[in-house]
């Protein structure tokens, strides 16, 4: 019966051959690690906060005379609201988490490299959409923190050229933010997620394009794929019990640890809180903006220490093929800019001293540093690495490479158009 | 490498705690239902004067277990859902303290330090010699002394303040989060169940892979 | 030899895969539970299911209207006469012993929503007049003239002192 069914579909919708295609059948590298497993749970994330972040918004009221209240309705009267309400709030924790370490994973294996980098950069896109969402909805409590937070980011935009003020009054629709704020960002809380779901689709029709990259950082051969069911099912859902056993403990045991005591506190427009600090997953980025003295410097600053990672694989001019399993110089530099993103975040959560200071200028400087040398240190490596000696199959596979673009380059020069 | 980076996380984390630590006596609140009582009396005759809990209801210490008759007598004719509103009017208030008395619902919370702050903070008050009462914890608090930890001389009597001061805490804790025993219960059961299947997960994932060659 | 090892590992191998699948579905059914259970009413709203009311206020023949559930109820203190006038007959379109609608015969305890569309009847002189579309009740609540098809339905309620009722609970 399931079979009529299904051949019924399939005379009408390529439903089987897309799931043979694109899941059972889909062919993996036999040699992926644990690192690749936080793609799917980052999926797994996105459909968590969707789920419990409708049912919060059933019970949800986004006025500033309301929000807090609603909230505590939520926590205190409606039934497992204070489940809803924690799993969503340590949802959007888990989801940085889980992205920061799936980008740590394609800068260290050079995931990002051709053919791969519309990946990094559909990737770049959603990074800066869920950044937004969770901006957002870190107003919505209308907290103390909230609504510094909120005043504090969005006083930002008064650096932009002639508009400056009035386009943060746009931004708000209002001169502080207010309840015109509150509504509008809980609007565009609700709408983002989705548009971040279609940018996850084009995001996985880009790698279902060029495959998935591995750990030893070359594209192994046909015959070293295997099909993604049974084997990458089983592992992932695996990799998702472990994490799930993780997230429970916080979300059970630990919820609070991750809030803000001045977020207890309803919004007070005519009092800050003695130390306005946004959420950990700011925190190397905050670091950036305080670091620099003109106001338009930060802002500049901490725009682009977002977008520099889109400059990857442009920066990265290297020729010997693969991730920091083939170069010692980028291992130690990857290891040394995560050092550096603890030094930022912790600089961030501090309130600004002479000492933190210091730090914060010596670390944005290395952050920017880093990316900037990359192309004199990849080219420099691999000379150094070259005079070495490298295997013999990594000189194979530089050879045919060089060859592959020196044929390509003489068919455009040829003007030949096919 | 890695064992550094760790280490340098766990610094960071616990740098917070260590600065709150050092002004705080730290305890541990009690989650009885009979301290609990003892707080909410002790609450009701010392704090609700002056301070609101507007997202405690009289239902919601019939929920607790608070005998009904008891609660029917501290609301009197308000109705059950009515909510914990202070006695003093807002203006009152701010006119002979010159700030209005924050709610008392999510206290704990609401301070660096949670329970273990607002326990220092009621015991912190002491005199001057010139007569006036200070706080060590919240030196520019408007809030006169609730429970006489200034003026009290008699060991006796302090230890009275101190287990107090423990009740009032205890029950203000569980008035910041009133599920936290269901939310434990239940923590207890969905991780045990994720441990279980996490463990058939992986053997099964293992069963998978042995077939590859 | 090899093979019946063979199928023992394949047919322990397919139990495992069933056992985990059916262990990991009850998770995922359980996990559905809470999101579900956060539609129902929550405690402040069930704390309005019940109403309670006092009757002294009332005067005989007049009649008083609560809230209980969002819903309008008549309260009406009936005079001896109208007691007597509601005891003498069962009503017409559904008919109803007047005893059986009421706990203490003084007290009439009606949800005053039309039984027709929902509109609530104004009081008249002989029972209650719907303004909707004409339906007529009489002093017990019965409907005497259509378009409604039912008599007024009648809330759970009891008795809690000689005068106070609890509107909720029977």
């Amino acid at each position: 019966m399931k079979n009529r069914v299904i051949d019924w579909i399939d005379q009408r919708f390529p439903l089987s051959s897309f799931v043979k295609h694109d899941l059972t059948e889909y062919p993996t590298p036999r040699n992926l690690s644990y690192w690749w497993n936080f793609g799917f749970l980052a999926g797994f994330l996105l459909v968590l906060q969707v789920a419990t972040g409708v049912f919060l918004a059933m019970h949800y009221k986004a006025d500033a005379g309301l929000s807090f209240d609603s909230i505590q309705h939520i926590m205190r009267d409606v039934n497992y609201g204070w489940l809803l309400r924690f799993m969503h709030a340590t949802g959007a924790s888990a989801f940085f988490l889980v992205i920061y370490i799936h980008m740590a994973r394609t800068l260290y294996y050079g995931s990002y490299r051709a053919p791969r980098e519309l990946m990094w950069w559909t990737g770049q896109g959603l990074l800066i959409m869920l950044m937004a969402t969770a901006f957002m909805g870190y107003l919505l409590p209308w907290g103390q923190m909230s609504y510094w937070g909120a005043t504090v980011i969005t006083n930002l935009f008064k650096v932009t050229p002639y508009f400056g003020e009035q386009i943060v009054t746009w931004l708000r629709g209002d001169y502080t933010v207010s309840d015109a704020t509150l509504t509008r960002f809980f609007a565009l809380h609700f709408l983002l997620p989705f548009l971040i779901i279609g940018g996850v689709v084009v995001h996985l029709v880009a790698l279902h394009t060029v495959k998935s990259s591995n750990p030893s950082g070359i594209d192994l051969a046909a015959k070293d794929n295997i099909p993604f069911h049974p084997y990458f099912t089983s592992k992932d859902l695996f990799g998702l019990g472990i994490f799930l056993i993780v997230f429970s403990i916080f979300v059970f045991f630990f919820p609070n640890m991750l809030m803000d005591p001045a977020n207890f506190i309803p919004a007070n427009p005519m009092q800050t809180p003695a130390e306005i600090v946004p959420e950990w997953y700011f925190l190397p980025f905050y670091a950036i903006l305080r670091s620099v003295p003109n106001m338009v410097g930060g802002v500049v600053a901490m725009g682009l220490s977002v977008m520099m990672f889109a400059f990857m694989p442009l920066l990265d001019r290297s020729r010997i093929p693969g991730g920091a399993s083939n170069r010692p110089m980028v291992k130690l530099g990857f290891y040394l800019f995560l050092l550096n993103m603890l030094v930022l975040g912790y600089v961030g959560a501090h309130p600004v001293t002479a000492q933190t200071l210091l730090i914060g200028h010596i670390a944005t400087i290395f952050y920017f540093g880093s990316f900037f040398l990359i192309p004199f240190i990849s080219k420099a490596e691999e000379r150094w690495l070259i005079k070495r000696g490298l295997p013999p199959a990594l000189t194979a596979l530089m050879e045919k490479e060089a060859m592959e673009k020196s044929k390509k380059q003489a068919h455009r020069r040829s003007g030949d158009n096919k | 490498m890695k064992k550094s980076i760790v280490l340098l996380i766990l610094c960071c984390a616990s740098a917070q705690a260590w600065a709150a630590e050092a002004a705080l006596q730290n305890i541990k609140v009690d989650t009885d239902l009979p301290a609990i009582e003892r707080g909410l009396d002790d609450v009701m005759n010392n704090c609700h004067t002056c301070h609101t809990l507007k997202y405690i209801t009289y239902l919601d210490l019939v929920k607790l277990g608070v005998d009904k008759k008891k609660v029917d007598a501290m609301r009197g004719d308000q109705p059950l859902d009515a909510s914990l509103v202070s006695l003093m009017p807002d203006a009152a208030a701010e006119q002979t303290f010159g700030k209005v008395p924050p709610d008392l619902s999510l206290m704990t919370h609401a301070r660096e330090g949670g329970a273990s702050y607002v326990y220092s903070y009621l015991l912190g008050y002491y005199n001057t010699p010139d007569g006036v009462t200070h706080n060590r914890i919240f030196p520019a608090t408007h809030m006169p002394d609730p429970l006489g930890m200034s003026t009290a001389t008699d060991p006796a009597q302090q230890a009275q303040i101190r287990k107090t001061a423990h009740d009032v805490v205890s029950f203000l804790a569980w008035a910041a989060d009133p599920h936290k025993q269901e939310r434990h219960r239940l923590g207890y059961y969905v991780i045990g169940y994720l441990v279980f299947l996490t463990l058939l997960l992986y053997i099964v994932k293992k069963q998978v892979w042995s077939r590859l060659k | 030899m090899a093979e019946n090892e063979d199928l023992g590992d394949a047919k322990r191998r397919k139990f495992l895969i069933k056992a985990t699948a059916a262990v990991g579905m009850a998770g995922a059914v359980a996990a559905c539970l809470p999101f579900i259970d956060s539609m129902n009413p929550s405690a402040d709203v069930l704390a309005k299911a019940t109403t309670e009311v006092d009757l002294s206020g009332i005067p005989v023949g007049g009649v008083h209207t609560v809230a209980w559930q969002g819903k309008p109820i008549f309260i009406f203190h009936r005079t001896p006469e109208e007691i007597k006038a509601m005891e003498a007959t069962n009503g017409v379109i559904d008919p109803e012993p007047d005893h059986m609608r009421v706990k203490q015969a003084e007290w009439l305890v009606v949800i005053g929503i039309c039984t027709h569309m929902g509109c609530v009847p104004n009081k008249d002189a002989a029972g209650w007049l719907c303004p909707c579309h004409g339906s007529e009740y009489d002093d017990s609540g019965r409907v005497v003239r259509g378009p409604a098809p039912k008599n007024l339905y009648l809330p759970p309620y009891k008795f809690v002192a000689a005068d106070k009722i609890i509107i909720g609970v029977a």
